[in-house]
């Protein structure tokens, strides 16, 4: 194609501005480009959660999560990674209780990392939703904007009754006031497990991962599944094309990764 | 000396009332330094108790209010601190000669407001420590916190370089006339010439400056509403509307605070020569205009958010109106905007009155009506998350109402200690009709480059802050544009402080009869280098004549 003079004028004007508008590395990429990266995720089947809680502990002890004590807890300043979303359906004497473990949703779009002003929040290359309690300020942003209420901020300096510190997982750090926290998806057991398969010299399989968050290694029910969303053959990836599947508040668009499984109709 | 007595001229009368407010005496003024200092430090032992015993001191919880008043606190003050360059901005632009005086008064709210607006984000946040250096170092373009913090900034700067530019004559006079603070305002004036040609330049320069400032004073607050109009997730928040409603409830409580303050002064600085009652029939005309525009907005939103709104909406807004908050949302709407509307309008209509007491009542009640209804805004969504989560109620804390009512001690405090240092009111020029007839001179080729140069750094100290915003951890994007913005807005402070010459010129004094042989500078330098080891020099330096001397000192 010649050179047209309008052309030429609207380059010089994308060149002038253009300092401003560089694509962004993230979004210019296109599918398919490099190796295919894991995108974990988690099918959690309501069907199968006895509302027993062991997730919500395992969870906890997993993850150095502090005793907020009663008086805290009530002033709904308790810190849960993993809580158990409980409603009633009918009423007395026909009363059904539903329970819903809820983890974060580690979103693909997430609302949280874009409004962190100082990156202490971003999403991974494998799709976890990261927290560096280091950088955070407290400014508490994320936390209003998270529609799900999945993210804790740490309203005093963390404590332990003297039997749990002896329990403390040294894989984890533990945060100080002042700062957010949430649920990671279990990144450093993924590490670990990433470099045993390695030592082992071999690839990682849907077997090694399906278990492998405390919340998922704990539940008696077996409910919870972990895996890897791009690999098709996953247990997640078919579960979540289950005619059961559903997501949590789908109609925001953030597309969470955690995937939930129900006969009847879940409601909110 | 003689001639040093008859170049200083004598103190006019207007002058020593416009000045009486500078010395720090009478028992007034160290008794509300007191109180107010006492009140300052329940601001501080608010904080102190957040430091010691951690956030859980609030009445705020993740599964309960993320927010509280603290927050609403903050948007009031960044709310008041919106008006006072706006009053001085649009008085000089449209000329009001009416509302002159109040113009730098309005210009200190300012800065008062958005020390204590800043002092409040440090105060809620969780690491105070590291807040500002990690959103300066690491901050994220899509984040409204970077956003408000650009924001801020340039207005801080902005409208302190207006500030002393428009105050920088009256500093120089100051130095003349407050003999007991001479080196201070000797070295604010940062060698301010009054020449026809300078005071040209600078209301040249401060006209422009006011120009630009206006639309960085919208974006302030706009800023503000997309903190709350830009989450999805929050039912009652979402909407596009937020950033226009803040910029509005900014002007409405900012000019109350400004009125209030205003009487307030007048009454104990006795400056009632220069505000008659007429001045505060004008603003409180202007105040009721926009607290009528105000409850047009909230209509509009209560009527959107009750009448067929998702549900999620729905439950927020009907909590506000008729549930837990209806209290306190309709003794707001009522008391503190309805009924002072009335009273406003009232004296708006009938000519007779001109009330002092019933603007500053009306203001007074419109500066708490929106101070209460801005916590109707920040804190009623959290009652209604998306998901059914049980949620703690909130009641505000001790140490949140230390550090609320402790901001309004240390905003009136900084309010004091600023029109204690400074001249308040502008201070007469004498040839009031030189600065049509005159032009500022050229500028020479050094200073038009080190103008120039600086406005060509800052900006593209902005470009490379802006185009380098994906890599923050690299680049550390917002110093960049940071340090441009300041760069940019160096530019007026260049123009009007850098000298016309490099070697300013001799000023010589008068002196009648035969010139003694030291007169010439030259000679007096010979003179005394070859005398000087049997001189012992009695007079002291400046009184030699032909020793350079800086106009009419």
């Amino acid at each position: 194609m010649s050179p047209t003079r309008r052309g030429f004028l609207g380059e010089m004007a994308r060149a002038a501005v253009g300092v401003g508008l560089v694509p962004d590395p993230v979004s210019a990429k296109s599918p398919g480009e490099g190796p295919v990266r894991h995108k974990w995720g988690m099918v959690i089947d309501l069907d199968r959660c006895t509302g027993c809680q062991a997730c919500a502990v395992a969870c906890r002890a997993e993850n150095n999560i502090p005793v907020a004590g009663l008086v805290d807890t009530e002033k709904g300043r308790g810190i849960f990674w993993m809580n158990l979303l409980t409603t009633s359906e009918g009423t007395y004497p026909d009363l059904r209780q539903q329970f819903l473990p809820a983890p974060c949703n580690h979103c693909e779009d997430p609302p949280c990392t874009k409004v962190c002003p100082v990156g202490a929040t971003s999403q991974s290359e494998e799709g976890i939703v990261q927290q560096i309690p280091d950088r955070c300020i407290g400014c508490r942003l994320c936390e209003v904007s998270c529609p799900y209420t999945r993210r804790y901020f740490n309203w005093t300096e963390p404590d332990w009754p003297e039997e749990l510190r002896e329990q403390l997982n040294p894989d984890v750090s533990v945060r100080p006031h002042g700062v957010i926290e949430k649920c990671l998806f279990c990144h450093h057991r993924i590490r670990s497990v990433k470099e045993r398969v390695r030592a082992e010299g071999r690839t990682l399989t849907d077997a090694d991962v399906r278990r492998l968050p405390a919340c998922a290694e704990s539940c008696p029910a077996e409910a919870i599944v972990f895996g890897d969303l791009n690999d098709p053959r996953s247990e997640v990836s078919q579960l979540a094309e289950s005619p059961r599947a559903f997501r949590l508040l789908e109609e925001l668009g953030t597309h969470p990764k955690v995937i939930y499984l129900r006969e009847a109709k879940w409601r909110e | 000396m003689a001639g040093i007595a008859v170049a200083m001229s004598v103190p006019h009368d207007d002058e020593r009332d416009l000045l009486r407010h500078l010395p720090l005496t009478g028992s007034g003024f160290w008794l509300s330094v007191t109180v107010l200092a006492i009140g300052t430090s329940a601001l501080f032992y608010g904080f102190a108790l957040q430091t010691l015993y951690g956030h859980a001191v609030t009445g705020q919880g993740s599964h309960g209010a993320i927010w509280g008043i603290v927050v609403a606190n903050i948007v009031n003050f960044i709310g008041v601190s919106h008006v006072g360059i706006a009053i001085s901005a649009v008085v000089r632009l449209l000329r009001l000669k009416r509302y002159q005086q109040l113009a730098r008064l309005a210009e200190f709210i300012t800065l008062a407001a958005i020390t204590t607006a800043v002092t409040n984000i440090g105060m809620d946040v969780g690491r105070p420590e590291r807040f500002i250096q990690n959103v300066l170092w690491y901050g994220r373009y899509t984040a409204p916190f970077v956003w408000s913090c650009t924001v801020i900034t340039t207005y801080v700067c902005g409208s302190s370089v207006y500030l002393y530019l428009a105050m920088r004559r009256d500093l120089w006079v100051c130095e003349t006339k407050v003999p007991s603070r001479r080196w201070f305002y000797g070295l604010l004036a940062l060698g301010y010439r009054d020449t026809p040609a300078s005071r040209a330049r600078h209301n040249r320069v401060v006209w422009w400056l006011a120009v630009v400032i206006l639309p960085i004073m919208v974006s302030v607050h706009s800023v503000y509403g997309y903190i709350f109009g830009l989450q999805p997730g929050r039912p009652g928040w979402y909407n596009p509307f937020q950033a226009p409603y803040f910029v509005l409830g900014a002007i409405v409580s900012g000019f109350s605070t400004v009125i209030v303050s205003l009487a307030v002064l007048r009454k104990t600085m006795r400056w009632e020569q220069f505000f008659p009652p007429r001045i505060f029939k004008g603003l409180g005309i202007f105040l009721g205009f926009v607290t009528l525009l105000y409850m047009y907005f909230l209509f509009s939103e209560y009527l959107t958010g009750t009448y067929a709104a998702p549900e999620g909406e729905r439950v927020v807004f009907h909590d506000v109106l008729f549930g837990r908050f209806a209290i306190v949302t309709w003794s707001a709407m009522l008391g503190g905007m309805l009924l002072p509307f009335g009273l406003l309008f009232l004296q708006g209509v009938n000519h007779r009155i001109v009330s002092i007491p019933l603007t500053v009542i009306a203001a007074l009640l419109i500066n708490a009506g929106l101070w209460t209804i801005r916590t109707v805004v920040v804190v009623p969504t959290f009652y209604h998350p998306l998901l059914p989560w049980d949620v703690a109620p909130y009641t505000p804390a001790l140490a949140e109402w230390c550090i609320v009512f402790g901001s309004f001690f240390f905003f009136a405090l900084l309010l004091l200690v600023l029109i204690k240092m400074f001249p308040v009111l502008e201070l007469p020029e004498a040839e009031e009709d030189e600065r049509v007839a005159v032009r500022a001179p050229r500028m020479p080729l050094w200073k038009l480059a080190a103008v120039a140069g600086s406005a060509v750094a800052g900006v593209a100290l902005i470009a490379t802050g802006v185009g380098n915003r994906l890599q923050p951890e690299f680049f550390h994007p917002p110093v960049i544009w940071l340090s441009g913005i300041i760069l940019l807005l160096s530019v007026p402070f260049l123009i009007c402080v850098l000298p016309e010459r490099l070697r300013p010129p001799v000023f010589r004094v008068p002196s009648v009869g035969p010139r003694p042989v030291a007169s010439h500078p030259a000679n007096a330098g010979r003179c005394l280098a070859s005398a000087s080891h049997r001189l012992v020099l009695k007079a002291p330096l400046h009184a030699i004549p032909g020793k350079r001397l800086r106009p009419f000192q």
